[in-house]
């Protein structure tokens, strides 16, 4: 008996916590959203707040941007952190970076970070008169600040993007050395074995093996781009803006009849990331990829 | 003294080999026995191991230790010593750290326990090495430590888990050695699990045979070996000339021979010839030895004897004969003479106990 | 191509990433230093140390902020601690019923954004009067924190298996014995990476700690905000390196603490 309870025990604490916190957090989100107030006597369900939300133009305008600021995100981030990971690991046996887990480190600089003090490294470097535009200026590229774009709470939202890929790649690449590294030691020997040069082995072995875990490191970059709050509160302009910020404005923007629309973007929000993250989850194979479970 | 008695327990072993109930009846180990439990893998020795410990619960039975019924208590407080297949050495103490630890998990001081592990050490002749690590040690170097670190709290019972499978045959040899001399110098009770052979009969003082989760025959070696009670003891221990038959009227019957044989129950049961027992140029024949006419098969020399293999008809004869003839060859038709009284019966209903 | 033009091509590939994440911290540095800094300069035109005078003179906050950031991320550690091990022993070691969505559930505020729950929760957290106190933002860190302390520790727990306990258990270890001889110095890494995470992940919250703390909690995040929408740029960039050198800092103690626990039961050299 004792055997049969005794895991229940030992999660009941955790679990206890993120059901309260967690779980309960979003069903009185759900239920707000549907118009539940009981302390200003509303304790009619409706579906208004999302109707109202579904038929205006500016949630789909929110909507496209977050979309593509968080894919184009993804994209950058996905490649960088490939093609860094992919240089650790080639260089971790020879060179002046050899063994050294000073470089390493240093790849590790925008994973300790916080987000909000990466988006102030955006725009330090990248207003118009930033540290970018006076290097281009010094170097004769550049006329005046409004010659460089904007790139900084701009429209497009570059700035969220280019912050996201800068943040984003050395993540992936963290997620990736793993994977890549034990497959530099079991299989490269193997390849040359069998007279595969380094891009052949690069391209037949490296890469296949790599895809999946590269997917489930993409997905959960799309997933947390697209519902972050700081970049995109410091780096966007205040029309349109992405999801997230959207719905922290209404919020806590003083009219309190606009806060179950606000819990509306927010359960929608959820909702799509718990679609990519069951992708992330269909792709890795329940977070065993993650942790390098094959490969052990 | 340690008993056991009705211990049931299902078993399931995984894919290969089928899930079965593990039950013993009876089994007493008496004080400063040598007991081994030899079968072979996946017969649930392991298991009945675990159950004697207190690991796992068994789902019938009760475990007695000096006539007290101990069926419930925790392993912790039974005050047995445990030896695994793997040294299972706390990889963050030292050597005599963990042979210490039994001793500071029972309230002595560290002078005291510290002194006794270096006695221990010493007696599995590891002096010397009581600051390394676990990792800096080899394979065999740890297995000693586990075994100092088992006896170092003088168990009541010393429980073993094939703790030399391991290790490569001349360490095995001698750990075995040096298990011995251990046993004889302390008197430990030792209740040993094994699959080899070799290895209970040099160790043990009673053997009992386990397979798929029966207890089959417990007995002194010589005992179990001359007077096996079930067909499968007899194969286990290396007997291959096991003929199922009849016994009516004093004599066997068989698909393939008959022969006489005195005193033995009548019924169904199995004849066993022992492979040492042929003579195949006796110095003389009488009414004492059963002459098998046979045709030689294969002849091969094993270390200090031939292992022949020859058949009367289809039925396969397992012959040992010593080097010191000219051995015969294949294809050969030879007289293989059988002393009478070195037959043993089987009878079937014993065999099902 | 050969091999020679291929390492060399490499170390160029190596040298521009090295480049691309180190260079932003250069005008950071530049602008907590600087004096005046117009257009076009490259670098500033006078430099003073204003900014870190400020920053550690009282009236900054610096320190108020940095003891409110450091007193929740610790306790939410130690609550994530007490509650994640007994929970990642369960779910690295155990088979039972319902684990695959106790699972989901744990590593779920990794993709769904924890700012979605604790929005919901504001109303209750207003009756249950913890919104403003360090209590009610502990609460709310919790969600994010947890699976940075579970994950950690479920991999630990997965390379311990039972046999050490059992064999713990035949030399006479109780169950606490056991726990604090065996399970604890095997955990001792993993405790130190979810510690270091744990704490990585409360010091940088700043949505959470606004809305339930109201803006009365200021952590670090929080005294830090202000400066980056719009401040002053120096003063600014001398809190994000502030802020930079105590998570790296964090994080390189806990890595030293775990290599020395590593090497310290895997030495493979004699003395």
């Amino acid at each position: 008996m004792w055997q049969r309870s005794k895991p229940y025990l030992l999660i009941a604490p955790a679990t206890g916590a993120m059901l309260l916190l967690f779980v309960g957090g979003l069903w009185e989100g759900v239920l707000q959203s549907l118009g539940y107030r009981p302390l200003v006597g509303q304790s009619r369900l409706t579906l208004q707040f999302y109707e109202t939300l579904l038929s205006s133009a500016d949630f789909w305008r929110s909507l496209g941007l977050t979309l593509r600021v968080s894919i184009l995100s993804t994209l950058a981030g996905g490649v960088l952190g490939l093609m860094i990971s992919v240089c650790l690991v080639m260089l971790a046996g020879a060179g002046p970076f050899k063994h050294s887990r000073f470089w390493r480190h240093v790849f590790q600089l925008p994973l300790l970070i916080p987000h909000f003090v990466a988006a102030y490294l955006a725009v330090v470097m990248m207003i118009q008169t930033g540290w970018i535009p006076r290097l281009m200026f010094a170097l004769g590229f550049l006329d005046q600040p409004a010659d460089f774009p904007v790139l900084v709470q701009d429209r497009f939202g570059w700035g969220i993007v280019l912050t996201y890929a800068w943040k984003e790649a050395p993540f992936i690449a963290w997620m990736l050395y793993p994977v890549l590294y034990r497959t530099q030691e079991k299989w490269w020997e193997v390849a040359r074995v069998f007279g595969s040069g380094r891009w052949a082995y690069f391209r037949e072995i490296l890469l296949p093996l790599l895809l999946p875990a590269w997917m489930t490191a993409s997905f959960i970059v799309f997933a947390f781009t697209f519902s972050a709050f700081e970049v995109p509160y410091l780096l966007g302009v205040t029309y349109p803006q992405m999801l997230p910020v959207w719905s922290f404005e209404m919020y806590t923007g003083g009219d309190l009849t606009k806060r179950p629309a606000a819990l509306a973007v927010n359960v929608l929000l959820a909702g799509m990331a718990v679609f990519f993250g069951w992708l992330a989850h269909r792709t890795g194979r329940r977070f065993g990829l993650l942790e390098g479970g094959r490969w052990e | 003294m340690l008993q056991l008695t009705d211990i049931e327990k299902q078993y399931r072993s995984g894919d290969p080999s089928p899930d079965f109930t593990l039950s013993v009846p009876e089994l007493t180990v008496g004080r400063g026995e040598f007991f081994a439990l030899l079968g072979p893998s996946g017969c649930g020795k392991t298991t009945l191991l675990k159950v004697v410990a207190g690991l796992i619960p068994a789902e019938g039975g009760r475990v007695w230790f000096d006539g007290r019924e101990w069926t419930d208590l925790p392993p912790e407080k039974r005050g047995f010593g445990m030896v695994f297949q793997e040294p299972l050495l706390f990889p963050h103490m030292t050597v005599k750290e963990n042979v210490a630890f039994g001793l500071k998990m029972r309230g002595w001081g560290k002078k005291k326990r510290e002194l006794r592990a270096g006695e221990w050490l010493d007696s599995v002749g590891l002096d010397g090495l009581e600051s390394r690590l676990p990792s800096e040690l080899s394979g065999g170097q740890q297995q000693r430590v586990s075994l100092a670190r088992a006896m170092a709290i003088q168990p009541r019972v010393l429980l073993m888990d094939e703790p030399f499978s391991a290790l490569d045959p001349q360490l095995r040899e001698k750990m075995r050695v040096l298990l011995k001399q251990l046993h004889q110098e302390h008197q430990m009770t030792i209740l040993f699990v094994t699959h080899d052979r070799e290895e209970a009969f040099y160790l043990a003082d009673r053997i009992g045979i386990l397979t798929e989760g029966r207890l089959l025959q417990a007995d002194r070696p010589r005992n179990l070996y001359e007077k096996p009670s079930h067909p499968e003891v007899a194969r286990f221990l290396g007997l291959r000339n096991v003929i199922a038959g009849r016994m009516e009227q004093s004599r066997f019957h068989s698909a393939e021979i008959q022969l006489p044989m005195e005193g033995a129950r009548p019924g169904k049961g199995w004849l066993v010839l022992y492979p040492e027992c042929f003579r195949l140029n006796p110095s003389k024949s009488d009414s004492s030895t059963i002459p098998f006419r046979v045709t030689i098969r294969e002849v091969i020399f094993r270390t200090g004897y031939y292992s022949i293999q020859a058949e009367v008809g289809n039925l396969a004869l397992n012959i040992r004969e010593r080097p010191t003839l000219k051995p015969p060859r294949p294809g050969e038709q030879r007289t293989a003479f059988y002393p009478v009284s070195k037959l043993h019966w089987i009878p079937e209903e014993k065999g099902g106990e | 191509m050969s091999r020679r033009l291929f390492h060399r091509f490499h170390r160029v590939a190596v040298f521009l990433f090295i480049l691309f994440i180190v260079v932003p911290f250069i005008p950071l540095l530049l602008w907590s230093v600087s004096a005046g800094w117009r257009w076009p300069h490259v670098l500033p035109e006078s430099f003073s140390l204003r900014a870190w005078t400020y920053l550690f003179s009282p009236s900054s906050g610096l320190w108020e902020s940095m003891g409110v950031s450091l007193q929740v991320a610790i306790v939410v550690t130690l609550i994530n601690l007490l509650i994640a091990v007994p929970a990642a022993n369960a779910l690295a070691r155990y088979r039972f019923w319902g684990k695959r969505g106790v699972e989901a559930l744990m590593y779920a505020p990794l993709v769904v954004p924890p700012y979605v729950a604790i929005m919901g929760l504001h109303l209750t957290f207003i009756r249950w009067n913890v919104t403003e106190t360090v209590a009610g933002v502990v609460l709310a860190h919790l969600v994010p924190t947890l699976p940075y302390m579970l994950r950690p520790l479920v991999i630990s727990y997965r390379t311990l298996g039972f046999q050490w306990e059992d064999q713990a258990r035949m030399l006479g270890a109780s169950a606490w014995a056991r726990f604090r001889h065996v399970v604890l110095p095997h955990l001792l890494p993993g405790i130190a990476a979810g510690v270091g995470l744990s704490l990585l992940v409360s010091l940088s919250e700043y949505l959470l700690t606004l809305l339930i703390g109201g803006g009365l909690i200021r952590t670090f995040p929080l005294l830090l905000f202000p400066f980056l929408n719009g401040g002053d740029p120096a003063i600014g960039a001398a809190l994000s390196l502030v802020f930079a050198g105590m998570t790296a800092g964090l994080l390189i103690t806990t890595e030293w603490l775990l290599r020395r626990c590593y090497g310290d039961s895997h030495r493979t050299q004699p003395f």
